[in-house]
């Protein structure tokens, strides 16, 4: 295991355990999500970097499009959140009303 | 180089700590620029720069100032700090985790050279991960489209879901 390979192993489960505790903000939520899938980005370089794949190298283009894909419908949900309930505390989605 | 590698690898993870550690969410989009910068000289010093052009120009340039924008939506009169004591507290207990997990694994690694792509190559025109990259354009086309036909569907749940309360995915009940 190199250093590179425990620093996004690291982010990866840091982002993991934001997600899971002590979330306020709806918006929190989804920025640990990107945190994810960031991390996720630089491990898939990394590793067709450091194993000279070039073939590989296309992985994470198509990683950052799922994300991006990912991160639209999560600020959809933060807007109709937002329009349903006020605000974006996730305290208030356990309301089961509008 | 392997001293700035170094540095760099240590502002991942408490860019990442900083994120998670429940901060209020400007703060937390903050935290996020700062872990892709820092994730863009990662790649860098690896021999990636193309793949670190895109993380650059399309991650912080496109979708984190999405995100900075929406951080519009959870504003709340008293934003809460990396100084407050929940959030500190917090910060504490991660980066102390991490630490015994780099405790732990210390004993297993390996130091490796940080020459990636072409390392020793110099003077190439072409890198290594453009040309992966473009490989995308040509026999990976059909991932290319189904990339693009992804992104499309992405745009009518948006639409969709933001469309109103009366009629849409989302109704009043």
């Amino acid at each position: 295991m190199t250093p590179a390979h425990f620093a996004f192993s690291s982010a990866f489960m840091l982002g993991l355990a934001g997600l899971a505790f002590h979330r306020t903000h709806f918006l929190s939520a989804l920025l640990c999500l990107e945190g994810l899938m960031l991390s996720l980005f630089i491990a898939l370089s990394l590793w067709a970097l450091q194993f000279d794949t070039m073939n590989s190298a296309a992985l994470p283009m198509i990683l950052l499009a799922f994300s991006a894909c990912e991160a639209g419908a999560g600020l959809a949900l933060l807007v109709a959140t937002t329009r349903t309930h006020s605000n974006n505390r996730l305290q208030n989605l356990s309301l089961l009303q509008c | 180089m392997s001293y700035l590698m170094y540095i760099l690898l240590f502002g991942l993870v408490l860019g990442l700590v900083a994120v998670a550690s429940n901060p209020s969410p400007y703060f937390a989009a903050l935290g996020l620029v700062v872990v892709a910068g820092v994730g863009c000289g990662v790649l860098v010093g690896s021999g990636g720069c193309f793949l670190s052009l895109i993380l650059f120009l399309i991650y912080l340039g496109g979708m984190l100032v999405v995100f900075a924008y929406s951080a519009a939506m959870a504003a709340e009169p008293f934003p809460e700090g990396w100084g407050s004591w929940p959030t500190l507290r917090l910060m504490v207990g991660y980066v102390a985790g991490v630490g015994v997990a780099w405790g732990l694994m210390g004993k297993f690694w390996y130091e490796e050279d940080w020459l990636g792509f072409d390392g020793v190559v110099e003077l190439s025109v072409l890198r290594g991960d453009v040309g992966g990259v473009s490989l995308m354009y040509s026999s990976g086309g059909w991932l290319l489209i189904g990339g693009g036909w992804v992104l499309l569907l992405t745009l009518f749940v948006v639409l969709e879901l933001t469309r109103g309360l009366s009629r849409g995915a989302l109704r009043a009940v």
